[in-house]
């Protein structure tokens, strides 16, 4: 049974790595298929990793602001 | 007869026997193909569209680094470029996959049919919604799937479609296409198909050998693509492929 309609959002979910044939594929989330090269896929996995962690901190400063004027 | 896959077992639309023999008397050429010929470039002028007989053909685009995507694929029984009819010029390229026949109709035998039979003008113009229906199930299909829904939803489709005029079983029928067809159809790489057409093996859903796919679960393997035959019209005789086994 098909559930209500939701618009698009940021997923929760990682998506997955796995190596194949000297390639490395990532599977989802959201729909994404793609293969990359090993050199790409270390410095794909490089820029999530610093970018997961402004996001973090844009979410801290937030969260900090949200109860400075509470 | 040449055409007498076109709008097979189609819900709601049934080519008369005149309406046949017109078609079949506007066939001005037949006209046998090597594979991977490019038979229509983006932007020529058209005066004649091509009938699909025997074959796999497609139409593609390729981006500016040469990368080819597929944006349909024709099987036997389809017209390949109707749409050029009302367009007179395409905006992608039209080719053989496999060895193909096709007929080749020219325009000028189109004008006649719209002025003299109105209603299977109609019918003509079903067959180009059709193609438009199937464009946005490949949306979705790229826009929302993963890798393996892709793939199972492609070969759920081609399943039906090979179904519903004859040369499919229902669970078995020959794709001469390779992984790599299957890779620009799907939108991935050939390597990740390549994982993909492991994945529905090991799960017990399909097999893609050589140039035999033999569909295991059809239901699970629809459930698993999110694929909704729907968009097809197929009659109801023909709407659900797992339920029958008759031989192709």
């Amino acid at each position: 049974m098909k559930q209500p309609y939701q618009r698009r959002q940021a997923q929760m979910q990682a998506g997955v790595a796995t190596a194949e044939d000297g390639f490395v594929i990532m599977d989802g989330p959201d729909g994404v298929a793609v293969t990359m090269t090993a050199e790409a896929a270390l410095g794909t996995g490089e820029s999530l990793i610093a970018a997961a962690a402004v996001a973090q901190s844009q979410i801290a400063r937030r969260t900090d602001e949200a109860s400075g004027s509470a | 007869m040449f055409t007498e896959r076109f709008m097979k077992n189609r819900r709601g639309i049934l080519l008369e026997r005149g309406e046949r023999v017109r078609l079949e008397a506007a066939i001005e050429d037949v006209r046998t193909l090597h594979p991977r010929m490019t038979l229509v470039r983006a932007g020529e002028p058209l005066h004649q569209s091509l009938f699909l007989i025997e074959g796999i053909m497609s139409r593609h685009m390729d981006d500016g680094n040469g990368r080819r995507q597929l944006v349909a694929v024709h099987l036997p029984g389809d017209f390949v470029d109707l749409h050029g009819y009302p367009l007179k010029r395409l905006d992608h390229d039209v080719g053989t996959m496999t060895a193909a026949t096709v007929a080749v109709v020219p325009h000028s035998a189109f004008d006649a049919i719209v002025a003299d039979m109105p209603v299977m003008a109609r019918k003509l113009w079903f067959a180009t919604m059709l193609d438009a229906a199937m464009h946005r199930a490949w949306l979705f299909r790229l826009g929302r799937l993963d890798a393996i829904g892709r793939v199972a939803h492609s070969l759920s489709e081609t399943n039906a479609r090979l179904f519903s005029v004859g040369l499919s079983n229902g669970r078995r029928f020959v794709l001469g296409l390779t992984q790599a067809d299957v890779a620009e159809i799907c939108g991935l790489t050939h390597i990740h198909v390549n994982r993909v057409v492991r994945t529905l093996r090991e799960q017990q859903l399909c097999l893609f050998r050589s140039s035999l796919v033999e569909i295991l679960e059809p239901q699970r393997l629809a459930v698993r693509g999110q694929f909704d035959p729907h968009y097809l019209y197929l009659s109801d005789a023909t709407a659900d492929p797992s339920r029958s086994e008759r031989s192709s």
